[in-house]
């Protein structure tokens, strides 16, 4: 029996991690005919990244369409398209190479749009700017309690976005802080797939190097190509994150902002 | 009041000291069988590019070191998925899939994987897995004991010392005298109920109310037997209630291996019959047809039917029709069963069809959705039964079988009696089986049992070609198989007997109604019965109907499940790849095979046997009580099912049979989860019905809010249970829960040892009390004390670790290490590496390498053999069900039906519900949704942020109707609850208010909602302990429960509508009207 394709990728990604980065193309692929709309990536993110109230990574949306009983049901994740034409970045009033956010080119990361929460002021411009929605302010607060003060201890514990360890009690960053997706380039550099693919009970989502043409995601999207769609094509954002599916996504999701 | 807290200080960083550099390098070392193919490559990669100054050390990301994670198992739903739990500094700060586990990664990883190897290794999990950590750290959890301070349900507590609390249990005496109107009440404790407690006066009454039962003793004659005992009977003039230890019942909602082994070894110990399950809320009758179904003949009558179902092998199937069940929103369960399908639809290697009156998330990925009506699943089943025996599409080799024999030579696991002979009654009805004996064509045998008693042995009977053959459906030699359409006369000397086949039953039974008139019933076009029996008949055994509870919790779902069930039969799929398969498990209690250490029943006193009538009359035969008085029964029994729910707080409030003194309550909430639970609201506040209620739970839940005390619970992160499996499982497993965090209860001293309040702490303080035998310093014998947790559930792992051909390898000396080091944030009191091994003994190693990977699991090669599945069912299979025609029914004094049909919704009396559903026109249905368990998700903060509330879901044409739009609030009024509200009996009505959610994707007038919004305790309520208010957050009590509007029986009065016959509580059969608010 061929082995789970979780357990593929992860060899893939394995190869990956070793070549130069400016050989390596980052990308994720989501097959939304096998999305079953379980949410489970959305809180493994947030339970990964320790995310508080009102911030979502990867949020899955439902559209239903039709009319009964010729009906139809899409469920569409939406994580960071981590874009090569990022207008968030633009937005970002902390600019320049030391900026606060950054489509990164170096290390492990190449190709994620990261955030230095150390330079973001939370001015909250990034957040409109994004034509996804991909962003969001961290306020600081606790599921557990709804409040700013003390959490219980699971959600005040150390998460590792970006490779460094952080508590979000008491403010400390990145509450405050502008937040997204970063395809946990934290387990990226361990060799391990983000947390949404990891976790995706329909094996929907693919996570890959794109310049290999050898990995799964590389194979799924060329024996794919009819069905493969970006986001918001219009914006010229050149997405990162790519989708397959037998509906017209710009009809669910829109093509405008 | 003095306490100690079990949750470890803050520990210092234990990665300190212990260089970036370093710690890659021992992960090398590790990385034995590299598992991901170029694993080694890549860590010597990551050393050089430490090296290379490419990598921080900050970059160290400690989730992933095999000394910071343990394997267990999920409970945030029964599908019980394997779990790798992270921890820093002693806190579960993320869960993840196990690889080991066959139920989150497909395939899943050999165990000879070591968990170094695997560390990096994560596997799938549903959001509810993810989330349920939240449920551990909920700060409504209750850590003290806490007594009642004010009316039952008024949400006044103190807190007390443990032992108090138990003391007053056992002692009874005026414990409520403080509370205003209770100053005179006294209780009556549980030392007064552990009336009989010699074994031999227990076994001998027994014997005698089982001849009471069959006429052959008379009450007065058991009376003057039983002269110097009968003071222990709860009612001398009804000996067959059995003695007043019955008065102390028991009941749970959500528990699992080992946990069960653990009360059944204090229930026995004490002499109560009354233990009961919730099975009949979740999908009793599924359980029950199915145990029907599997009754095995044993030469007189059938018996040792199990309580289990099949499910469908959907990586091999080749079409499944789905019945009411939806596998991506629940079904053990969306983790499991969606890679087994997902990537095979989209490829077309598999089609399905799903009935259901919700466009479900699955019927949105099959490939046709009939929305049938709720409650006549049975007719679509009758209606194909029709075609396909009409059109001769059933596998006629597979039904003709009539014995193992036949079976075997046709490669076949199991075999039906579709060829059997059934007598006909004098109406023409078919009735029992007919005996060779009866026709003169072979006497009974004597033959002996393997307890060496002997009995007379009654052979079967089918015709082929025409002449009477005599069979033993267990005959291993001689295969004999039979014509398959009978309607005949078998004439003897003496008599004669219209007989047909038990096939021909059914094609008559079909042919009570046409196809056009099933589809009529269904609200749906005849071509689609018929194009779906086609197409379930065009995959050979590859094709499957796959069901759960949505045909089930019916008033009529014991005929619903059979009759869908028996379309499996006559394509003869059972055990086949991709056809029906069940569960299969690793034996714990160690009498599977001699290697096992611990013989449970060597190592348990010879208990007497608990007799009498259960307070719900399960196992017992209304006719055959001192009670019978003609029809109606007051209330059901249940001779076929058991674990019936709602029938224990009715009972009890009903005293029916008998009035009983002590309530316990386990891991349960009756009053949220049955279907009009308000009821069970008002009998859990009669205190003279209800006297004494204790509950054993983590918050102050929605049940046992009612309690006179609550005992705190462990999380399932913080103890023990062997999870099982699920009827859709291939693979042999047995998943171990096991304390991967310390607990923040009180700790206690039971028996002398420290542990942390549990379920299990109070079972055993409750023994210690009660002087039981099998418990403290020598309860698993001289020197062998069961005085804890580990005690009893150690020996179940090691007698895991030696089940099946070969026990697992002993765990090597650096596993042991990492055993050990990955536990080091557990208290003693929890865990003892040392009291482990030493309950251990010589399987220390196994139970270290067994622990180490969350339990056993086969390879997934080891679970297909050929055609077949490995672990088979291999057993006959009823198509006609004698011992179901054997019953009749409480109300009427009718037979039922021994062969499955379509029965429509009805009362207990048998009345259409005409007059309940005036003026009610919407037909309320329920649903989960994947992020939601009934009553414990609504404490986990990640899942209500993605879904704050739920709704009433109603389609467009019925919203326009009444003039709602999405959004708009709406209470729900039924016929039975014409105020739309919860009485929970405090003085607090909670409206059955919810916004409405308006969709295409369900049928016209039908509305459902989700399950686990609308809470009103669990930390959604405010309370008093100890004199202080507690807010309650107003975030778990958002969104709408309506089960209050289902009906309530109108001969039953205080309980929900019920499936008579499969004991399955009715969640989809109610009408309701909508008013907008």
């Amino acid at each position: 029996m061929e082995k789970d394709i979780l357990i593929k990728m992860q060899e893939d990604l394995g190869r990956a991690v070793r070549k130069p980065e400016e050989k390596r193309r980052w990308g994720m692929l989501i097959d939304l005919r096998k999305c079953v709309g379980c949410h489970g990536c959305s809180v493994s993110c947030m339970a990964e990244n320790k995310l508080g109230p009102g911030v979502v990574y990867r949020p899955v949306f439902e559209y239903e369409t039709g009319k009964y009983p010729n009906v139809g049901r899409t469920f569409l994740p939406r994580p960071c398209m981590q874009c090569d034409k990022p207008p968030c970045v633009t937005a970002c009033p902390v600019g320049g190479p030391d900026g606060a956010t950054w489509k990164e080119t170096k290390g492990i990361g190449a190709g994620v749009v990261k955030i230095d929460y150390s330079k973001c002021i939370g001015c909250g411009k990034c957040v409109p700017a994004c034509p996804y929605g991909a962003r969001a302010l961290d306020d600081g607060s606790f599921h557990s309690n709804g409040k700013k003060v003390k959490a219980q201890p699971n959600e005040a514990a150390p998460f590792f976005e970006y490779g460094k360890k952080w508590v979000r009690e008491d403010m400390h960053q990145p509450s405050g802080n502008a937040r997204k997706c970063h395809f946990c380039v934290h387990r990226l550099a361990e060799g391990m797939l983000p947390q949404c693919t990891t976790t995706c009970v329909g094996r929907a989502t693919y996570f890959g190097d794109l310049n290999d043409s050898e990995s799964e995601i590389s194979k799924v999207m060329a024996a794919n190509k009819g069905k493969l769609q970006v986001l918001k094509k219009n914006k010229g954002t050149e997405p990162r994150v790519f989708y397959i599916a037998d509906e017209n996504l710009g009809n669910l999701y829109g093509s405008e902002k | 009041m003095d306490q100690k807290n079990n949750r470890p200080e803050a520990e210092t960083k234990e990665s300190e000291g212990l260089s970036r550099r370093a710690f890659l390098q021992q992960t090398a070392t590790w990385s034995c069988a590299a598992l991901v193919g170029s694993q080694l490559d890549f860590v010597n990669g990551l050393i050089a590019r430490v090296q290379a100054g490419e990598i921080t050390p900050d970059e160290a990301y400690e989730l992933m070191k095999a000394e910071n994670q343990l394997y267990t198992v999920c409970l945030n739903c029964n599908t019980g998925c394997g779990i790798k739990v992270k921890l820093l500094n002693g806190v579960a700060v993320k869960i993840d899939g196990s690889p080991y586990n066959p139920f989150t990664l497909n395939p899943h990883l050999p165990m000879k994987e070591s968990p170094q190897s695997v560390a990096k290794i994560d596997a799938p999990l549903c959001p509810k897995g993810q989330a349920g950590h939240q449920g551990a750290y909920d700060p409504y959890r209750i850590r003290q004991v806490l007594k009642r301070a004010g009316k039952r349900g008024d949400g006044k507590w103190v807190s007390v010392p443990f032992d108090q609390a138990v003391d007053e249990i056992v002692k009874g005496g005026y414990l409520f005298k403080n509370i205003p109107g209770e100053e005179n009440r006294k209780v009556t404790g549980l030392k007064d109920l552990y009336a009989v407690r010699d074994p031999q006066v227990l076994n001998m009454m027994g014997e005698d109310i089982a001849k009471i039962r069959k006429r052959k003793m008379k009450v007065w004659e058991f009376r003057d037997r039983h002269a110097t005992n009968l003071h222990m009977l709860i009612d001398p003039e009804h000996p067959d209630f059995g003695p007043k230890n019955n008065q102390f019942v028991y009941m749970w909602g959500r528990k699992k291996g080992g946990r069960s082994d653990f009360s059944k070894r204090f229930s026995e110990a004490f002499g109560t019959i009354n233990t009961h399950g919730h099975t009949t809320v979740c999908q009793g009758s599924l359980y029950f047809a199915c145990k029907a179904m599997s009754e095995q003949y044993v030469g007189g009558d059938f018996k040792d039917g199990q309580k289990f179902y099949w499910q469908a092998d959907l990586e091999n199937a080749e079409y499944v029709l789905f019945v009411g069940t939806n596998l991506f929103e629940a079904n053990y369960g969306p983790t499991n069963r969606s890679p087994r399908i997902t990537q095979r639809l989209v490829d077309g290697k598999v089609k399905c069809t799903v009935l259901d009156p919700r466009y479900t998330k699955v019927a949105s990925k099959g490939q046709r959705w009939v929305p049938v009506l709720p409650g006549t699943d049975a007719a679509f089943a009758m209606g194909m039964t029709r075609w396909i025996l009409e059109n001769r599409r059933f596998d006629s080799k597979f039904l003709s079988n009539c014995n193992k024999a036949a079976a075997a030579a046709d490669k076949e696991p199991t075999w039906s009696n579709g060829a059997w002979l059934v007598k006909l009654d004098k109406d023409g009805k078919p009735s029992t089986l007919l005996r060779a004996s009866e026709i003169g064509l072979k006497a009974a045998e004597k033959r002996k049992d393997k307890d060496g008693k002997e009995s007379d042995y009654e052979f079967l009977v089918t015709l082929k070609d025409g002449k009477p053959i005599a069979f033993d459906p267990n005959d291993e030699k001689e295969a004999v198989e039979g014509d398959l359409l009978v309607n005949d006369e078998i004439k003897t000397e003496k008599c004669s007997f219209k007989v047909k086949s038990a096939l021909q039953v059914m094609l008559e039974t079909a042919q009570e109604k046409s196809i056009a008139e099933y589809a009529q019933i269904c609200g749906i076009q005849p071509k689609v019965i018929e194009d779906v029996a086609k197409e379930f008949t065009s995959h050979g055994k590859k094709a499957c109907v796959d069901m759960h509870r949505g045909p089930a919790q019916h008033t009529n779902g014991f005929y619903t499940i059979s009759a869908l069930m028996n379309l499996n039969l006559l394509v003869g799929n059972f055990d086949w790849t991709g056809g029906m398969i069940a569960a299969s498990t690793y034996n714990t209690d160690g009498t599977k095979n001699d290697n096992q250490p611990f013989n449970f029943k060597k190592i348990t006193p010879k208990y007497g046997k608990a007799f009498g009538t259960s307070i719900i009359r399960h196992d017992a035969k209304y006719e055959e009580s001192t009670i019978f008085k003609g029809y109606p029964a007051k209330r059901n029994w249940w001779p076929l099912s058991s674990d019936v729910y709602e029938e224990i707080i009715p009972s009890i409030q009903d005293a029916y049979p008998y009035p009983i003194k002590v309530l316990f309550s386990y891991m349960g909430t009756p009053v949220y989860a049955l279907p009009a639970g308000q009821t069970n609201a008002e009998a859990l506040t009669d205190l003279d019905k209800a006297p004494l209620y204790y509950a054993s739970d983590i918050t102050i839940g929605t049940t046992s809010m009612y309690a006179d005390y609550i005992f705190p619970d462990l999380h399932y992160l913080e103890r023990w249970e062997m999870q099982g499996s699920h009827p859709n499982m291939p693979v042999k497993v047995q998943p171990v829960r096991q304390p991967v965090i310390a607990s923040p209860n009180e700790v206690v001293k039971v028996f002398g040892e420290e542990q942390p309040i549990s379920y299990e702490t109070l079972w055993l303080a409750l023994a210690e009390r009660l002087g039981l035998p099998g418990f403290g310093p020598n309860g698993f014998g001289e020197g062998k004390p069961l005085t804890r947790p580990d005690d009893f559930y150690i020996r179940m792992v090691a007698n895991i670790a030696y089940d099946g051909k070969e026990a697992v390898p002993d765990a090597s000396d650096e596993e042991v290490e990492v055993f050990i080091k990955s536990r080091r944030h557990l208290p003693k009191n929890v865990f003892d590496a040392k009291r482990w091994e030493k309950i251990s003994g010589k399987a220390w190693k196994k139970v270290v390498y067994l622990l180490n990977r969350g339990g056993r699991f086969d390879t997934q090669e080891n679970s297909f053999k050929g055609d077949h599945v490995a672990n088979k069912y291999g057993k006959q299979i009823n198509l006609y069900q004698e011992k179901t025609y054997k019953v009749k029914d409480a109300f009427t004094g009718k037979h039922l039906h021994g062969m499955a049909r379509y029965v429509p919704v009805a009362d207990t009396l048998d009345r259409a519900p005409t007059e309940l559903s005036q003026g009610h026109e919407l037909h309320l249905i329920t649903q989960r949704d994947v992020r939601m368990t009934k009553s414990r998700t609504v404490t986990n903060g990640y899942l209500m942020e993605l879904m704050p509330e739920n709704a009433i879901i109603i389609h467009t044409n019925d919203a326009r109707q009444l003039g709602v739009k999405t959004g708009d609030k709406v209470k729900v009024v039924s016929a039975t609850n014409p105020e739309g509200v919860w009485d929970l009996r405090n003085g607090t009505k909670k409206p059955m208010i919810g916004k409405v959610k308006v969709t295409e994707t369900i049928r016209p007038g039908i509305i459902t909602f989700t399950l686990g919004h609308g809470h009103w305790a669990t930390g959604a309520a405010d309370m008093e302990i100890d004199g202080k208010v507690i807010k309650g957050d107003p975030r778990r009590a958002a969104g709408v429960h309506a089960n209050a509007a289902m009906w309530v029986d109108p001969h039953l009065k205080n309980t929900c509508f019920i499936d008579k016959v499969g004991g399955s509580v009715s969640f989809y059969d109610t009408k309701v009207k909508l008013i907008k608010v």
